[in-house]
């Protein structure tokens, strides 16, 4: 009865919209319509949270393994772009095709034993700029390979952006910012330990955080993304952003009295979800029509991020909830 | 019309929108500030000559002074401006009207309200190239020297201008071409907001001691970095010292409008201090000054066997001396040059008959007398001494301190404590900046409206989305006139901050209008309970961003920093006006 008042999520309103027009529950306000595949589809996700649960579990520790073997194998828990292990970028931003094949030949003719890679980045399907990188760190020697580059692709000193990162820097950058992300882990989980100060429901947040994350790096080390200084403060801002819907819906189902558990698991996923998808739509924007690398990156973390969090959230969190809720119910 | 008047007559919103007015204050816009303003004035250069004066870095954008016109011909951008003064000849006058809002009476500087128009009449100088002949002449020059006399039966020190002629080579000089103007110059800025350098262009430099220095001696560093990219007219720079979490201290610069080897070559080069006896070179800053004592048991400000006294014009005179280490080389050199110098005696006192000229890249800085004992020997270790003066015995003592700090400052100059190794260099060309500060408003724009599309769709209430869209462009102009209030820099990471900030807003309310509306029917809330409800997601959520952000602060040697602020200052602004606002405006626009 209660689950009369639900309203499905919009956005697939439109190609049921004719069926109820014809049917007698016309006087029904529009808020409360509803159709058979809503209910199949709402009554399974009310049946079978436990169930459900399993769905997060597994992605989790496929992602652990995936770390794992990528730390076995490559000895790092995710591959670092250039200006985390030390190395110098040059972007020369032109629409004009090289033929990078070709010139990483050349190049590495002439630096024998360097690491050179070149990347085409685009916007809007359209080339904006060629990425030259190498894993030279030591400034001194960073002048010749950039007469080097400006020699074979005939630019100059003012049409390009360069990026030299020193090895020792760039070891200590990435230890810092771990070691800040740790840092900002917990600080983030005493705040909501705080906020609730109830051990399960607190862990679940958290929880749900920390799968993000590792999920997350997993699935960048499965599309061989090579993380940049950026990349790692896409993960801090991932932080923010899974966490908010994870709150949204443990004051919803621990501090509210008003429907059933189960009611308000739905009205904080309409709120929660529109919150994903205006987030996820402005990243999608920002993706196709940048033209800054660092923008780009940060961009496909985050979007990675926030694709999860929708399992996270709304099968982790709210399962782990529900049990806890149920349990709490029957003592 | 009611509702209108009282959204425009809630506190919330009239906070909100006193803000935005101050904001918009402190960004001033103004698109029709055209022509190119001035960055830099080199020293002695025409510019210099005719009176344009360099601005001071702390100078907000919209302060820089704007050459809007160039022999009555307008100046709208940086190529009209190399244009109009390539092919000068010697001799030429160019006529330069520029626009800006002081006039300098003096040193005072005094701001008007209205932009005045300056007008420069700038004459063309030759370029001339010196060549030492070896031929010698001899010229006179004046000198003013302190003079220990006996007045009234107390012994005091006074300044005494004397003629002394020196011989010295002739010099032979010719016109090569002709000089530069002397101004460098940048588009004319549209705003207050400063653009960082991935946005203008600019070279970023990160340098670290080879091995841990005192904090003393950072500031000492950044004194001398700062000192020698001044005098290489470079007015946009920043020199910061930054921590790691490791207790790693980083100097961090940034010159705006400069490119990897100009600034490269700043930093590397040693720095040219000489010290000269007339015209030859006796040691030069770096190798060959070994130490610089700055110690309480080597360096005195009041030099103890000779206290400070008062002179017959009533001045209070104190000398400092402190000692320097020169290596065996300069020593000897110093023996060879002093050999055959005449002595004179001042007061008792013996002195060589020339003095030790020192120079900071080529400008004389001080000059020193040369005790007679020195004469012939290499000795390495050397005293230099000289003074100070004022009203009061404490005035002079405070003078002849600051003296010794300049000078043991210009000796160290070329010898820095430590050697400072380039960790990480950043460039970015000012064309591709431009470039990307074009994308960027774009990008926004088009995310801002796609937000506002899903916002519509989701509630099907304009009534929900126009309030939603304007509160997300008050929250980015709040942040971006807070960043033009205190003068910081937009970068990319600033830029990250800003969308971060945004983001969590649009969620923010997205909650807030779900608490609001969802419950409308079946709620025996009241409408403030509901909005309390509304908050407290809120603020365990702006709690766990700020946390979150706050390690950021000084990890990775603070290259993060920008994005870490942006974001605390703008989830806040957020929570604490915009948030608030836009729940007033719910309540009074859905509230039936």
């Amino acid at each position: 009865m209660g689950k009369k008042r639900l309203r499905k999520i919009r956005n697939r309103n439109n190609d049921t919209k004719k069926k109820v027009q014809v049917s007698p529950q016309e006087i029904v306000p529009k808020d409360i319509r509803r159709t058979k595949q809503d209910n199949v589809f709402l009554e399974f996700y009310d049946k079978n949270y436990k169930m459900l649960l399993i769905i997060p579990f597994v992605i989790l520790i496929l992602a652990l393994g995936q770390i794992a073997f990528q730390t076995i194998t490559t000895g790092e828990f995710i591959s670092r772009g250039v200006s985390l292990t030390g190395g110098i970028t040059v972007t020369i931003p032109t629409d004009k095709t090289f033929d990078t094949a070709n010139l990483k030949t050349q190049l590495l003719n002439q630096m024998p034993g360097r690491d050179i890679e070149i990347r085409v980045l685009k916007s809007a399907g359209t080339q904006t700029a060629v990425i030259i990188e190498s894993d030279i760190s030591d400034i001194e020697n960073t002048n010749e390979f950039v007469d080097l580059v400006e020699k074979e692709t005939g630019i100059s000193q003012d049409d390009y952006n360069l990026d030299v990162m020193g090895s020792s820097l760039g070891e200590s950058f990435f230890k810092e910012i771990m070691f800040a992300l740790v840092i900002a882990f917990i600080f983030m989980g005493v705040v909501v330990f705080l906020y609730f100060r109830t051990l399960v429901p607190s862990a679940a947040v958290i929880l749900a955080a920390f799968s993000d994350m590792v999920v997350t790096v997993a699935v960048v080390n499965i599309m061989e993304i090579k993380l940049s200084t950026a990349g790692i403060a896409a993960f801090l801002m991932l932080i923010g952003y899974s966490i908010d819907t994870d709150i949204l819906l443990s004051t919803r189902l621990l501090k509210r009295k008003d429907g059933t558990v189960f009611e308000r698991v739905i009205q904080s996923a309409k709120t929660g979800l529109t919150m994903n998808f205006s987030t996820m739509s402005a990243i999608i924007v920002i993706l196709i029509f940048s033209n800054s690398e660092v923008l780009t990156q940060i961009m496909t973390i985050l979007l990675i991020g926030l694709t999860i969090d929708i399992i996270n959230t709304w099968i982790q969190n709210v399962g782990i909830l529900r049990l806890y809720l149920e349990r709490k119910k029957s003592e | 019309m009611n509702k209108f008047k009282k959204i425009f007559t809630n506190f919330r919103m009239i906070i909100l929108m006193i803000l935005l007015v101050l904001m918009v204050i402190s960004i001033h816009p103004d698109p029709y500030n055209d022509g190119v303003a001035i960055r830099t004035v080199l020293k002695n250069s025409s510019a210099a000559i005719s009176q344009i004066n360099t601005p001071l870095p702390t100078d907000k954008p919209m302060l820089r002074e704007v050459i809007f016109e160039i022999d009555g011909k307008s100046v709208q951008s940086v190529e009209d401006y190399n244009q109009l003064t390539a092919n000068l000849e010697v001799g030429d006058i160019v006529n330069i009207r520029t626009r800006s809002s002081y006039k300098y009476t003096g040193n005072e500087r005094q701001f008007s309200f209205k932009k005045q128009i300056n007008k420069y009449s700038l004459t063309v100088r030759p370029e001339y190239k010196y060549t030492v002949l070896n031929e010698t002449e001899e010229v006179i020059v004046p000198k003013i020297i302190s003079v220990n006399k006996t007045i009234n039966g107390t012994n005091v020190t006074i300044n005494e201008t004397i003629n002394e002629t020196v011989l010295r080579n002739k010099i032979k000089s010719e016109i090569i071409g002709t000089q530069d103007l002397g101004l460098k110059v940048y588009p004319a800025p549209k705003t207050n907001i400063k653009k960082g350098l991935d946005l203008q262009g600019g070279t970023r430099v990160l340098l670290e001691p080879e091995e841990k220095v005192s904090d003393e001696d950072l500031e000492i560093i950044m004194d001398n970095l700062k000192r020698r990219l001044n005098i290489y007219g470079l007015s946009d720079i920043l020199v910061r010292k930054q921590k790691d979490l490791s207790g790693n201290l980083f100097l961090l610069i940034e010159v705006a409008g400069a490119n990897e080897d100009e600034v490269k070559n700043l930093i590397a080069g040693q720095g040219k201090f000489e010290a000269k006896i007339g015209n030859d070179t006796v040691f030069r800053g770096g190798d060959d000054i070994k130490f610089v004592c700055r110690s309480a048991d080597c360096s005195y400000a009041v030099d103890p066997r000779r206290p400070c006294s008062k002179g017959s014009d009533g001045q209070w005179h104190c000398s400092f001396q402190f000692s320097i280490t020169l290596s065996p080389t300069a020593a000897q050199n110093q023996a060879d040059l002093t050999k055959e110098l005449k002595l004179v005696t001042e007061n008792g006192q013996e002195y060589l008959k020339k003095s030790l000229d020192l120079y900071l890249d080529d400008e004389l800085v001080d000059t020193l007398r040369i005790g007679a004992d020195l004469k012939g020997r290499p000795i390495t270790d050397i005293a230099i001494s000289g003074g100070g003066s004022g009203e009061t015995q404490q005035d002079a003592i405070t003078d002849s301190a600051n003296g010794m700090k300049k000078l043991q400052t210009v000796l160290i100059t070329g010898s820095l404590p430590v050697k400072l190794n380039v960790v990480k260099i950043d460039t970015v060309s000012p064309t591709l900046g431009e470039e990307f500060v074009k994308n960027i408003i774009f990008v926004g724009l088009l995310a801002l409206f796609v937000v506002s599309i899903v916002v519509v769709v989701r509630y099907r209430d304009v009534k929900i989305a126009i309030p939603m869209l304007i509160t997300m462009g008050s929250e980015i102009l709040l942040l971006l006139g807070f960043a033009s209030l205190i003068g910081w820099n937009l970068d990319l990471a600033a830029i990250a901050g800003i969308l971060i900030a945004v983001g969590t807003g649009v969620d923010d309310q997205i909650v807030i209008v779900d608490e609001i509306k969802e419950r409308k029917s079946s709620s025996l809330l009241n409408w403030k309970q509901r909005i309390k409800r509304a908050f407290f997601i809120i603020m365990a959520a702006y709690f766990t961003t700020v946390v979150a952000m706050l390690p950021l602060w000084s990890a990775g040697a603070g290259l993060v920093r920008g994005f870490a602020i942006t974001t605390i200052v703008g989830v806040s602004f957020g929570v604490f006006v915009t948030r608030p606002a836009f729940a007033a405006i719910m309540e009074i626009l859905i509230k039936e």
